[in-house]
């Protein structure tokens, strides 16, 4: 068992490993860096016309390997780390791959280097991952650098209050127990916008969420009265005009990490993040890990 | 729910009024505090609400009715919504609950009241969804027919209690199913489209006045009243219909800036623009076409340009702009009427059912589906004349409460802060008691009949069921505390305030 980091020099930077040795570190596993480079032309030919191409897929493994190493080794030196090459036409294909093969219990990808810092940001692999990973995908904001604390502080679960996302709390609660860690369940309640012109006031989809929120109290506490987590779980219902404003509104610890569930589309158990869920994500201002259905 | 045990009199039942409660959970960018709206962002308002809901397909009723003097049934019917909407204005600003009529009816005029003027609300804004609905579906088989110069059958285009009957009239149902689906979805029209549709629709209605000028002949008016004076009544009752949406511009009063001064001033300017345009709309239509021919006549607007111009592409975009135009009227009435039953349920006047907000879209669903089923059924069986008639009787009713309310809230509390106060009082809200009354009071004994009908059931359904499990029975203060255990331990954490 071990936690992959999909890591390439000169894209997405340095968070995911920060992410990747903070979570192999509290799995208590290995680090793999997995490096998924173009698939060199593989039909014989005298010419060799693909040598210089294969030759510099070889050169960006080898420099990202060991900018890795490097970057590792000064944030943890005694964490087992291993460097490994992937061939494929598609980074989130490679990535499968090299879950299946290393027998991965988990999943790490930076934000994409487009968006500003500090939030998670979807890149192309990330965005098909979260389509289609079979283990947890661990997701960093945009320079990330790891908690000040140099660990998992609290893990808090998104719960829709739908009777099919039961489980995600359920699973949630047992990897904060595992790792020791407090939790915390929230409940999003995101104001709908206003309608224009606006025939019954500028406030109508204020009860909305006024109803809205008092609903997914009382799922909340059902949580707690039906055993499904712990009488020292903090539960929230946090509310906001928009998901930003709402995401903001919850207060995020240094080494916090935000959970949440997939969408139950799909028959195989695997992540399919729904469209609230692709919302949180992308608002989220601590590293998120979403887990398959 | 509780056991019906009712510990006041019936009669303070029925009066009862529901207490003003807590401030709503988030309010973040939409604090109360900040008036940011202007005279013309609020004109767009009543603009936007108003044009479209009944201009493009209003005159094929009630030109029959009253023949050309049908300009001054504009008129008639203008005055006596600007009158409402300035006292809409007053009881908006005295009442801090935002909303509907109900609600107001509700905090002000008690219980009883308020269901009398949810029942007129209902055809106010669920009646008219459907009427929009059909007037859509006639456009629509305009631009087909245009355009690609098929028609759809009849039989699946027409209520079967038509002129010319049909069997169903499927396009205006497959209209409200979209907008359930968007409203289910949250789909919202934001400031900016309200903005571009308005556009559109003057637009059209533009081109539409410009071009039937040109086939304008003056003996077209040479008989101008052939139907008689009382007739004008007759006919600003249906075409009343066309104003619903102007005291849109009353509920934004607590975001508006300076309301005493801007109210009044958006109020008048979207009067004066919307009743500009429908008159001469109607003006340009009678001199282009004889009025007797307009009985019957689908997608009017768009008949009488191919009638002048002798092709069809006027036609078209007319249609077009309809299309588009009338689908957001659609949505924006419909999405009203899902929201004052929503408000109905959570008050506990109606199944709570209806305010029960779906975990997975944050929407109202159960609310919204029913709502479509209703409107799909009264768009697909029942002609346009039939419901415009009701639609207009509705909302001239919950107009005259509102301009009662204002004359009881200024005698029952005179000293209540009132952002907004009616001028000329009581002059303006007695005009349009009068004004309203008066159109009321032209309409057929059969549309009065339906609607005493409707009232009646609301309030016997009241009667049996909503007086006992009002939210304010027991002493409550108007809230459905839940019961659920634990429910201490869960903390509602809402946005920091960023206004100072």
């Amino acid at each position: 068992m071990t936690v992959i980091v999909g890591y390439l020099t000169g894209k997405a930077g340095l968070s995911a490993l920060n992410l990747g040795v903070e979570a192999a570190r509290t799995l208590k596993t290995t680090l793999s860096v997995v490096t998924v480079v173009p698939k060199p032309w593989t039909t014989p030919s005298p010419a060799r016309i693909d040598a210089e191409y294969a030759q510099y897929a070889d050169r960006l493994a080898a420099d990202s390997a060991t900018q890795a190493r490097t970057c590792i080794a000064s944030l943890d030196a005694r964490l087992e780390v291993s460097c490994h090459k992937y061939a494929h036409r598609s980074a989130s294909g490679g990535l499968l791959d090299a879950v299946k093969d290393l027998d991965a219990e988990a999943l790490v990808l930076g934000s994409s280097a487009d968006g500003s810092l500090g939030q998670v940001v979807i890149g192309s692999t990330a965005d098909r991952l979260l389509h289609s990973s079979p283990v947890p995908l661990a997701i960093s904001p945009r320079g990330y650098r790891g908690s000040k604390t140099h660990g998992l502080t609290r893990l808090t679960c998104a719960y829709p209050g739908t009777p099919e996302s039961l489980h995600v709390v359920e699973r949630v609660a047992a990897l904060a127990e595992q790792l020791g860690v407090p939790m915390r369940v929230i409940t999003f309640a995101v104001r709908g916008r206003t309608m224009f012109p606006p025939e019954i006031g500028l406030h109508a989809e204020d009860t909305i969420l006024q109803s809205w929120a008092g609903q997914a109290r009382d799922t909340l506490a059902k949580l707690k009265s039906d055993g499904v987590v712990g009488d020292d779980v903090e539960l929230q219902v946090v509310t906001g005009n928009g998901w930003d404003q709402a995401l903001d509104a919850a207060e995020w610890l240094d080494g916090e990490l935000l959970a949440l569930g997939t969408s139950p589309q799909g028959a195989i158990a695997r992540v399919f993040l729904g469209s609230k869920g692709a919302k949180i994500v992308r608002h989220s201002p601590v590293p998120v890990l979403v887990l398959p259905n | 729910m509780a056991s019906p045990s009712p510990t006041v009199s019936f009669t303070q039942q029925m009066l009862r009024r529901r207490p003003i409660i807590g401030a709503p959970v988030a309010h973040g960018a939409s604090d109360h505090l900040k008036r940011t709206i202007g005279v013309f962002q609020l004109t767009m308002f009543g603009v936007g609400a108003t044009v479209g809901t009944g201009i493009f397909f209003v005159l094929s009723a009630a030109v029959p009715e009253a023949g050309p003097a049908v300009i001054l049934s504009f008129l008639l019917a203008g005055l006596a919504a600007g009158l409402a909407a300035i006292c809409y204005a007053e009881m908006a600003s005295a009442v801090p609950v935002s909303g509907s009529t109900y609600s107001y009816a509700y905090t002000t005029l008690g219980e009883l009241v308020a269901m009398g003027v949810a029942a007129c609300l209902l055809l106010e804004y669920g009646v008219s969804t459907a009427a929009v609905a059909v007037g859509w579906s006639q456009y629509l088989n305009k631009l087909l027919e245009n355009i690609f110069s098929v028609s759809l059958p009849r039989a699946i285009t027409a209520a079967p209690w038509d002129a010319e009957p049909g069997v169903i009239n499927l396009p205006a149902i497959i209209l409200v199913v979209m907008c359930m689906l968007l409203l289910i979805r949250g789909a919202s029209e934001s400031a900016k489209a309200n903005t571009v549709m308005v556009i559109i629709k003057l637009g059209v209605l533009a081109m539409f006045i410009v071009i039937a000028f040109t086939a304008f002949q003056t003996d077209r008016f040479a008989n101008f009243a052939p139907m008689g004076t009382a007739a004008i009544g007759l006919a600003a009752g249906t075409i009343f219909f066309s104003y619903i949406g102007l005291d849109a511009v009353s509920t934004a009063g607590d975001e508006v800036k300076d309301p005493q001064r801007t109210m009044p001033r958006a109020i008048i300017a979207a009067l004066l623009i919307v009743t500009t345009v429908y008159v001469l709309v109607a003006f340009a239509a009678l001199g282009a076409q004889p009025w007797e021919q307009f009985e019957g006549q689908e997608a009017g607007l768009a008949l009488i340009l191919d009638q002048i111009t002798g092709n069809q592409t006027a036609s078209t975009v007319i249609a077009a702009g309809a299309v588009i135009s009338i689908f957001s009227v659609t949505l924006v009435t419909m999405y009203g009427q899902t929201r004052i039953l929503f408000a109905m349920g959570r008050d506990g006047l109606l199944p709570s059912m209806f305010a029960k907000v779906n975990p997975q879209s944050m929407t109202p669903v159960n609310n919204t589906i029913i709502v479509a089923i209703v409107v799909s059924i009264l768009a697909g069986f029942i002609p346009l004349d039939k419901l415009a008639d009701m639609v207009s009787i509705g909302t001239l009713t919950a107009f005259i409460v509102v301009s009662l309310g204002v004359i009881i809230l200024r005698r029952r509390e005179p000293d209540l802060p009132r952002g907004f106060k009616v001028p000329l009082y009581p002059v303006t809200p007695i005009l349009s008691i009068i004004a309203c009354g008066y159109i009321l009071y032209s309409l057929h004994w059969y549309t009065w009949i339906a609607f005493g009908a409707w009232v009646a059931v609301v309030v016997v359904f009241y009667l049996v069921w909503g007086r006992h499990h009002s939210a304010l029975n027991d002493g409550g203060d108007g809230i459905i505390t839940s019961a659920a255990p634990g429910i201490d331990d869960v903390e509602i954490v809402t946005p920091r305030r960023d206004v100072p």
